[in-house]
């Protein structure tokens, strides 16, 4: 009983999780780049240096550094990855 | 035969297809490893590269795949007979459809996530990427002209359909607003927009657009087609949270519940296919090969797939055994939808007669007219069902025609932006794409468009399937299921854009067609030549990658001996 209860809630989840994707879930993704183009940014402003190119004083970097660590990675990884203009499609 | 039964041949098709090839080539060739690490977990950013629950990614590929092509394809190819349409439809989606989508998410994830243009440099060579860039870009052309004409054929034909579409996109600017600025609850949002465009279908049966604008303006192909891309133009420049994304979120829970309710009305109704099984191996848009493999696309296989399977869901899939479901198990669930739309259209009318005098004005009403008689079944009003049916239509098409216009200003600007920077103004390539697609639909007859649009779309999908060949080649794999449904795509594509082009221009250079319909044909033909090109220059560049990955097979096996 307890595992036909276990089944029918993962059935609903997955009715549910289908309806997200097509309704949904290509606006979810396309909010987060949006979000991640300014945060991109915004790093790049102010931890240019790191990429060697100096646009705020290091000072001022410095100051905002502690905030932006946890973006760091995620940033390096999308600044550096190779794009195409197919990527625009989907 | 009954529209029944061919539902449930499909569906042992989609078994079969689905728990026997399909996992046989996932587990045996390619050896999808569910512990392997996917680039959506190795490159994870939180937005391109996330992984995703396979359900959400199943409802994003057939959001991203489902236009209107397995629709509108079968309608037409109903012209063949409902035969040779089910017998392609069933074997182009069990032996190739499935086998695209399927590999092109597998190549693209054993390749970083690549997206087509990053694979054809990869694996084939750098003027690959250019060639498939420039073949791109006319290919999409050809996607907003044929879905142009979609719309606006449909807007001249089901008068309620306008009236349903403005309240469709005022609903989809109130969702956009309602969470995006006023951060309502999504539910409460959902259930408010849903209803008003339901409501504005209800309008559209009352105040069709004859009666609000007169009958000149209510049939002006200009009116609509300038209405048509002035909405893409609005849906590429504006914010995408502002218009298009929100559009095409209510506007797909007014699709899915019109294909649910209307499958439930076909197993209530279980009418017969009342046209003939076949009619004639030649008919007016040319012969029955290579053509109709081409009409009918997207429901056996469509190169589209390919692009929104490695740039779109490649990226997300969390596991590698994940590729099968939602690459593979979406096409046969669009087979399943190309089968609808078949006995739509088979079902609802009594002769052949009938059928091509419907036919005269666009598959849009065919598709709309079978719409309705289903949700009639289960209680719609005849004329509410038929108006739904349109707006069912014209969204399929308006969700493709919106992406394709943002990708050509995309492509514009990454194109010719270094030729002078005028074009990299998001406006100016917006204004190009648009006046291109809007000549076409003015100029073109919708049928050749079709047909070009098929051509152009199939001759992707062997480009494609030349990617997914090099690329088991190079892993040293079985590559015979994915070169044989090459091989026969490449020929037949080619052959069926060489047969329309040059049918096209002949009427140009004999003088058969003057004033508008000149500047069609012309545009058309000379497209379709191009095309076919570039693919020969693609595929000369895919034979010498062949070669090479072939030597390089051989040479440790001589080494050895």
């Amino acid at each position: 009983m307890a595992g036909e209860k276990k089944k029918k809630g993962g059935f609903l989840q997955g009715v549910k999780e289908f309806v997200y994707g097509v309704a949904a879930h290509d606006s979810a993704r396309f909010a987060l780049k949006t979000r991640a183009s300014m945060e991109h940014l915004f790093i790049l402003i102010t931890m240019g240096d790191m990429l060697g190119v100096p646009i705020l004083p290091p000072y001022y970097s410095l100051r905002l550094l502690p905030y932006v660590v946890p973006q760091i990675s995620t940033w390096k990884r999308r600044m550096l990855r190779e794009k195409d203009l197919t990527d625009a499609l989907a | 035969m009954n529209a029944v039964l061919v539902l449930i041949i499909g569906f042992i098709i989609f078994i079969i297809g689905y728990r026997v090839y399909a996992k046989y080539v996932d587990t045996r060739i390619v050896k999808a490893d569910p512990k392997k690490a996917t680039p959506a977990k190795l490159y994870m950013d939180g937005v391109e590269f996330m992984p995703t629950s396979k359900n959400i990614l199943f409802g994003y590929q057939f959001k991203s795949i489902a236009g209107a092509g397995p629709v509108l394809g079968p309608i037409i190819a109903l012209q063949w007979g409902w035969l040779p349409a089910l017998i392609w439809i069933l074997l182009g989606t069990l032996f190739i459809g499935w086998v695209q989508d399927y590999s092109s998410a597998m190549a693209a994830m054993r390749h970083e996530g690549a997206s087509m243009g990053g694979l054809s440099h990869k694996l084939i060579s750098p003027r690959a990427r250019i060639i498939l860039l420039a073949f791109l870009y006319f290919y999409l052309l050809l996607i907003a002209g044929a879905f142009g004409a979609v719309v606006v054929n449909t807007a001249i034909g089901l008068k309620g359909s306008p009236m349903a579409w403005l309240f469709m996109t005022g609903s989809g600017i109130l969702a956009g607003q309602m969470i995006y600025r006023w951060k309502k609850d999504i539910i409460l949002t959902t259930v408010v927009t849903v209803v008003i465009t339901l409501f504005g279908i209800w309008v559209g049966t009352v105040a069709p657009s004859n009666v609000i604008i007169g009958d000149t303006l209510a049939n002006s192909r200009v009116l609509w087609g300038i209405l048509t891309f002035v909405f893409c133009y609005f849906a590429a420049v504006l914010p995408i949270w502002r218009f298009a994304l929100p559009i095409n979120y209510v506007a797909s829970y007014v699709v899915l519940l019109g294909l649910f309710f209307g499958i439930i009305g076909v197993f209530v109704l279980h009418p017969n296919l009342t046209l003939p099984a076949y009619t004639s191996f030649t008919i007016k848009i040319g012969p029955i090969w290579p053509i109709m493999f081409v009409t009918i696309a997207c429901g056996a296989i469509s190169g589209w797939h390919s692009l929104v399977s490695s740039a779109g869901t490649a990226r997300q899939l969390e596991y590698e055994t994940d590729a099968r479901p939602v690459g593979g198990g979406v096409m046969f669930v669009e087979m399943m939808l190309a089968l609808f739309a078949l006995i739509t259209a088979g079902a609802v009318f009594s002769s052949s007669s009938e059928y091509a005098a419907a036919l005269v004005k666009g598959p849009a009403g065919v598709f709309a007219a079978g719409v309705g008689k289903f949700l009639n079944a289960i209680g719609l009003p005849l004329k509410i069902g038929t108006t739904y049916g349109s707006v069912m239509m014209i969204f399929l098409a308006v969700t493709i025609l919106q992406l394709v216009i943002r990708f050509m200003k995309i492509a514009t600007s990454e194109l010719l932006g270094d030729v002078s920077p005028v074009f990299k103004n998001a406006h100016v390539g917006t204004f190009i794409a648009s006046l291109l697609g809007i000549l076409l639909v003015f100029t073109g007859w919708w049928q050749y468009l079709w047909v070009l649009f098929g051509g152009a779309n199939q001759l992707m999908a062997s480009l494609a399937l030349m990617l997914i060949t090099a690329w088991l080649m190079s892993e040293g794999k079985n590559s015979l299921w994915a070169l044989l449904p090459m091989i026969f795509m490449l020929v037949t594509t080619i052959a069926a854009l060489l047969y329309t082009s040059y049918g096209l221009l002949v009427k140009v250079f004999t003088g058969a067609v003057k004033g508008e319909a000149l500047i069609g044909n012309t545009i058309m033909g000379f497209v379709g030549f191009f095309l076919v090109i570039a693919a020969l220059v693609l595929a000369v560049e895919g034979v010498k990658a062949f070669k090479r990955y072939q030597a390089i097979r051989v040479q440790p096996a001589t080494v050895k001996a």
